[in-house]
């Protein structure tokens, strides 16, 4: 964030200046594509062809990961009168809200103390970003471990509690919650980072004036914090949007979508399409469905960006 | 409320009222994420049979560094290797495509290369569950599918749109009569690219490899997806294959593998933690 706002300070300043005469930049710029091609083709090969490849496989039928004939719309047709849609979307919906109504105050608090503090603020960042330095597969694992019903601490505190053990990976409900909740923490270090950097912009004196005025915390929280994050607040949900909505890897090694699609979210349901159940032009269908989401987010996101530079 | 205006009075003791809600969260955050760090190093420390003791004890009694011994298999190590490749592979492929391609977009800005951009910005945005089944599906029957130089590429293609918004960030605070100056001089593009840019952006090159770094080594998806055989997956994939396949007391092992494959981000994080944390505020979209 405070590269970003670097970057726009210094386009201000410096308007784009005609850098060479008209009649030598036509044959300059055929050069100057050569820098941007090898890159250019990278994506061609990994993201372009890819997508095209999702379209035509889900519209034709796959046995494995065979093409066969051209089905028309049909995968899309048994896509949307497949009653499991309904549950991925809200799924998906329940995970994602879930977890950035946990992961954006925990983010923006721990990121408000972080920059209040004097002592200890090395040790203090560490331990708030620990989560998310572990990968996902480590964090995923590590909480799977840790709520062992027979061997783990987590069911050690229930029981002393008189819960029982804390088999929550075996109850639909349970299994939500938890990987929710994992994936929260795991992901609030990102917004703590991103709201770091726009709490150092928020001019210190405005505080002062406002303690001179005789308000307390809440209040230059309320008047001064709030209205300078208000940017800022939406990027974070965005990336963090864009980020659940693509969660895969923390649902797969903790539940693989079940008990019963209990976590299967959309993103998931790509994976068991293809790795599960062998369905291939159906699985396209969802992918197209999960990018048709992820490109309004990503309008969303870049619009916001603009307004953000300018 | 009570707190500030005890504050406003300017004690000594209002000042340390006024951190207790601060010490307060901290405290609760460390409650929160510490202990199943903890756990798992306090697994990885026991002796099989006392990693499936119930009630579970926290400290283990005896130490034992048994399991350490035991992880190194020639599988893991194979794993270890390959994420290491992986890894350095991409830092190398990532910044040769990525830097020339920032440079160039920086400095000669044009509506055809801002649209080139924003592309590469909007496709490096797609979910990457969707691209990794359709060249899953596509590459599976090809010799392509298990090869060290197609998981580089599909990784450096992944970290593509990050690493060129974070150098062009770098580059545009080079002042341009440096450049200008480097090209009356008889420097030609090229030359300007790799004797004045490159050496001036270096820390920002430093930030964006070790980003790269951790976030290929953390990846598991990619390692699950298009490594089909056992000696090409990653290290994360070994960390979960503990859990999928393992039988008997087997925590041991597995929570000793998952500490030392967090070590070398732990060691890149406590070494360079500025440059650290520049890297991951580039925006990190792809977990």
């Amino acid at each position: 964030m405070s590269t970003t706002s670097l970057s726009s300070r210094s386009s201000v300043q410096q308007p784009p200046r005609p850098r060479e005469p008209a009649g030598r930049r036509r044959r300059r710029d055929r050069t100057l594509w050569l820098y941007v091609t090898p890159v250019c083709v990278v994506f061609l090969f990994v993201f372009v062809g890819p997508l095209f490849y999702t379209a035509w496989t889900a519209l034709h039928e796959t046995t494995y990961y065979q093409i066969g004939k051209f089905s028309g719309l049909d995968s899309f047709a048994s896509l949307f009168s497949d009653p499991n849609l309904a549950n991925s979307i809200g799924i998906t919906v329940v995970f994602s809200l879930g977890a950035i109504v946990i992961a954006l105050p925990a983010g923006l608090l721990s990121a408000i103390v972080l920059n209040n503090l004097h002592r200890f603020k090395r040790t203090v960042r560490s331990l708030f970003l620990l989560p998310w330095l572990l990968s996902q597969a480590t964090a995923g694992t590590m909480w799977v471990w840790f709520l062992n019903p027979n061997y783990g601490p987590g069911s050690a505190i229930t029981e002393a509690l008189g819960f029982g053990p804390s088999d929550v990976f075996s109850t639909t409900g349970g299994a939500l919650v938890a990987v929710t909740l994992i994936t929260a923490w795991w992901s609030y270090p990102q917004a703590m980072l991103l709201f770091l950097g726009a709490l150092q912009t928020v001019p210190k004196e405005l505080y002062e004036s406002l303690r001179v005025d005789g308000g307390g915390i809440w209040r230059s929280f309320v008047n001064v914090t709030l209205p300078y994050l208000r940017n800022t607040i939406v990027s974070v949900v965005v990336v963090l949007l864009m980020l659940y909505v693509q969660m895969v890897t923390i649902i797969l090694v903790t539940t693989r979508g079940g008990p019963l699609r209990a976590t299967e979210t959309l993103s998931m349901r790509v994976f068991n399409q293809v790795f599960q159940q062998y369905n291939l032009s159906g699985a396209s269908a969802t992918a197209i469905l999960l990018f048709a989401i992820n490109v309004v987010l990503t309008l969303i996101a870049l619009r916001f960006r603009r307004r953000e530079t300018l | 409320m009570t707190t500030s205006t005890t504050a406003r009075r300017g004690s000594r003791w209002g000042t340390i009222l006024r951190g207790v809600p601060r010490w307060l969260f901290i405290v609760v955050s460390a409650l929160v994420v510490l202990p199943p760090v903890a756990w798992i190093l306090s697994t990885s420390l026991k002796l099989p049979a006392d990693t499936i003791q119930f009630p579970p004890k926290w400290i283990p009694d005896p130490f034992s560094l048994a399991n350490y011994s035991g992880i190194f298999t020639p599988t893991n190590i194979r794993f270890f290797l390959n994420s290491l490749v992986y890894s350095c592979g991409s830092i190398v492929l990532a910044l040769a495509i990525c830097i020339p391609a920032a440079y160039v977009a920086t400095r000669y800005r044009s509506r055809r290369m801002e649209t080139v951009m924003t592309g590469i910005l909007v496709l490096s945005m797609v979910p990457a569950i969707v691209v990794f089944i359709a060249l899953y599906s596509m590459f599976v029957k090809t010799a392509l599918i298990n090869t060290y130089p197609f998981l580089i590429v599909v990784y450096a293609a992944i970290i593509c749109g990050q690493t060129i918004l974070f150098i062009r960030n770098f580059i545009e605070n080079i002042p341009l009569e440096i450049e200008e100056a480097a090209a009356i001089d008889g420097c030609s593009r090229p030359q300007i690219l790799w004797r004045i840019v490159l050496p001036l952006i270096r820390p920002g090159i430093a930030a964006i490899a070790i980003f790269i770094f951790v976030f290929v080594w953390n990846d598991y998806l990619v390692g699950t997806v298009l490594a089909t055989t056992q000696d090409m997956k990653t290290v994360q994939n070994g960390i979960v294959q503990y859990l999928q396949t393992g039988y008997g007391a087997f925590w041991g092992l597995f929570a000793a593998f998952v500490t030392v494959a967090f070590i070398p981000v732990l060691a890149l994080f406590s070494l360079f933690q500025r440059w650290f944390i520049a890297g991951l505020t580039s925006g990190g979209v792809k977990g």
